[in-house]
């Protein structure tokens, strides 16, 4: 058998590790270890020059085994992985500690963190000796792509994808094309119809001969992986099953529904509407009250629902934009309309938007400031005597005065929310979403249209309330990333499946009925298990179950996780 | 000197771990007790691993998941679910106090629950007690 030689790497992140973690002495212990040749400490192991001080150590001393103690495995496995493959080693003959997320950033005390980097690296370094070399496996690419909603992420991707000659399938919950942005009347901040921009895509998107459009239609199941996908798409009563190598998932948003917040009197009281029933009215080319005359006093009144901790604790991101477009509306179809702006914060940054602030100040609308965190505005029916329906009490915070704004017509600039349909797509899918069931992505920072799934694009609102320059950026973003991987033509897919040791399977058949892909078959000749890896996906849930323990999983092998514990538990420092 | 125990918790590679990791980017402050293992899914965490890190001398064992309909294998969670209920009354036979043990569901947005469960799971642990497992199968052997 080979000697283990094992190099051990502690990586100081800057200060981020070193400031609460005493790095040296975690390296020192380190290399007291069995099978560790050298062990290390330096500033920023996924820099190059870090990377190139492990490849120089693996070539010179005959390195077999690397452990890196560093931030979440989540985002520098890759990196490292890579740099073994450079060095011509076997990238899973590599594990990491994660000292960052899991020790240096969640524990103050440096002595208590560092004999905890001490034992996460005794596990990592017992773990990789067991670890073995596995070979990436290749598959095909699957050219057609699967976009999920037919709004202005999934639109654009679609078309983006569709103009290079690829198949595109488009799935749409609802019976028409355009999603949100058929909504909106006029786009900030140059009030340009948004109609000129969707239809166009719409109707392009509608007749690709490439693009197949599924209206009414929801995706109900999903199988296989990166490359090669097969989905069951729900259409009324029947059904169709797709094959597609990639996912974008372009699903969007909803707008808050405002009647629980009471002091808004939505639906209580007459003439009180929110944002998005005003682009309907805008659409159709007038304001006016249920009374069909024309308002002389407007009310917009912000963050609805937005920025509440008990509704939508987050900014929705294109309420300020929209408040300042609608009072350029109502100034241009009723110049003598007084509008007032009921604001928490004002939020326009967008390109060009802090341009459309200033020049909506100057059109006379007023802007009335109130606190968010206090008592909200409240909305009430107007006496006899005053010259408005509606009366708006607030607290003014610039002047710390009570007042009482007029109004005849009061929009509520609604927040947005994630889609109801988010929970079932994200389980059908795989994916994650955060605590305002938005989906996750990849990396907040370096990999924001990515996620976790390989395969699985997130475009658009679904991600997070952006405007519709962010959704098309993002759109573009996604679709050059699947069409990247379709021209390659082949994608590595993870080798961390089951395998079966035949000579001690008892043939119990017990890892056939767990498997929850159906990827295990019982040979009946040989009366042992089988695993087909293209469909395994490598949970290890047979390996947990098999009596025997001939069915293992690769890279989370028995031998490797008991070692892993072990090596936590050793106690190298007394306290 | 206050007894700080030691706590090896398994968390599934999809939802607990990154619930985790999101602890730690949120830097939300947590009990130093434990040493975490990934795997890829909770369906994974086999009863030996459990029993593994008593005998190594852990006193307690947390074992997390995606929350239920969640699980990035469809069901691995209720697999472990299940086992986990048979891992209870195990250990009760073995005299080890079934508080020792828990299952928890954390998603990867979850990163304070998280944090509150690794500080309320070592409070339970420091109120029973060091175990004695290891010291108990040493004087066996």
């Amino acid at each position: 058998m080979e000697e283990i030689r094992i190099g051990v790497y502690i990586c100081w992140c800057g200060t981020n590790i070193a400031k609460n973690v005493d790095v040296e002495r975690v390296a020192a212990e380190a290399g007291k270890l069995q099978g560790v040749v050298v062990a290390r400490d330096y500033k920023y192991m996924c820099s190059d020059p870090g990377q190139d001080l492990m490849v120089k150590d693996i070539q010179e001393m005959n390195l077999n085994r690397i452990v890196v103690a560093a931030c979440s495995p989540r985002i520098h496995e890759i990196t490292f992985r890579k740099a073994l493959e450079k060095a011509g080693l076997n990238p899973y003959l590599f594990q990491m500690a994660n000292i960052r997320e899991q020790v240096s950033w969640v524990h103050d005390d440096r002595e208590k963190a560092t004999q905890k980097a001490i034992d996460l690296v005794t596990g990592a370094v017992k773990r990789v000796r067991w670890q073995e070399a596995l070979n990436k496996r290749s598959v095909k690419v699957n050219p057609a792509t699967l976009v999920i909603g037919g709004g202005i992420a999934g639109l654009t991707a679609a078309r983006e994808i569709a103009r290079t000659g690829r198949i595109v399938f488009l799935v749409e919950k609802e019976k028409s094309l355009g999603g949100m942005m058929k909504k909106i009347n006029r786009t900030f901040p140059n009030l340009d119809e948004a109609s000129k921009y969707l239809n166009p895509i719409i109707e392009e998107v509608s007749s690709h001969p490439h693009i197949q459009v599924y209206l009414n239609s929801q995706l109900v199941k999903l199988s296989g992986y990166v490359g090669n996908f097969i989905g069951t798409v729900n259409h009324k009563e029947t059904q169709s099953e797709l094959e597609f190598g990639n996912i974008i998932v372009a699903t969007g948003l909803k707008p808050f529904k405002p009647t629980p917040l009471s002091n808004y009197a939505y639906k209580r009281l007459p003439n009180i509407i929110t944002s998005v029933e005003f682009e309907e009215m805008l659409s159709k080319g007038y304001i006016r009250l249920d009374s069909r005359q024309e308002p002389k006093h407007v009310a917009i009144i912000h963050c609805v629902g937005s920025r509440n901790p008990d509704f939508l604790p987050y900014c929705s991101r294109t309420c300020c934009q929209t408040a300042l477009k609608f009072a350029n509306q109502i100034k241009d179809l009723l110049p003598k309309a007084h509008v007032y702006q009921i604001y928490a914060d004002m939020r326009s940054m967008s390109k060009g938007c802090e341009e459309m602030y200033s020049k909506t100040a100057k059109r006379g609308v007023m802007f009335l400031m109130y606190d968010q965190k206090g008592k909200l505005p409240y909305i009430r029916e107007a006496g006899k005597n005053e010259k408005t329906r509606l009366v708006i009490e607030m607290k003014e915070l610039l002047s710390g005065e009570q007042v009482e704004v007029t109004a005849d017509l009061v929009i509520l600039m609604v927040g947005m929310e994630a889609q109801e349909t988010s929970k079932q797509l994200s389980q059908v899918l795989g994916i994650s979403r955060c605590s305002n069931n938005f989906y996750i992505e990849k990396h907040p920072k370096l990999d924001p249209v990515a996620t976790t799934t390989d395969g699985v694009f997130i475009v658009g609102s679904c991600q997070a309330p952006k405007e519709i320059s962010d959704s098309a950026s993002q759109a573009k973003a996604a679709a050059a990333r699947v069409l990247a991987m379709i021209n390659k033509d082949w994608v590595e897919v993870e080798v961390i499946t089951s395998s079966v040791r035949e000579e001690i399977c008892c043939g119990c058949q017990i890892c056939v009925h767990v498997c929850p892909y159906g990827a295990i078959e019982f040979l009946k000749e040989k009366k042992v298990s089988c695993v087909n890896e293209v469909i395994c996906k490598g949970c290890g849930t047979c390996a947990s179950a098999c009596p025997t323990g001939a069915i293992g999983s690769r890279h989370f092998t028995e031998k490797q996780i008991l070692a892993q514990i072990e090596g936590v538990m050793l106690q190298l420092l007394e306290v | 000197m206050e007894f700080e125990p030691k706590i090896v918790a398994f968390l599934c590679n999809w939802c607990s771990y990154t619930g985790a990791d999101l602890a730690g980017t949120s830097r939300m402050k947590y009990s130093p007790s434990l040493r975490i293992i990934r795997v890829m899914c909770s369906g994974r965490i086999c009863p030996t691993f459990i029993f593994k890190a008593f005998q190594e001398g852990a006193d307690g064992v947390l074992v997390c998941g995606c929350h239920p309909g969640d699980c990035h294998y469809n069901e691995g969670n209720y697999k472990c679910l299940r086992r986990f209920k048979l891992i209870e009354k195990y250990i009760r036979q073995m005299g080890i106090e079934p508080d020792r043990i828990r299952l928890a569901w954390i998603s990867a947005s979850e990163g304070k629950l998280f944090a509150e469960l690794a500080n309320e799971m070592t409070q339970t642990i420091k109120n029973l007690g060091p175990s004695t497992i290891k010291a108990q199968l040493e004087q066996m052997v």
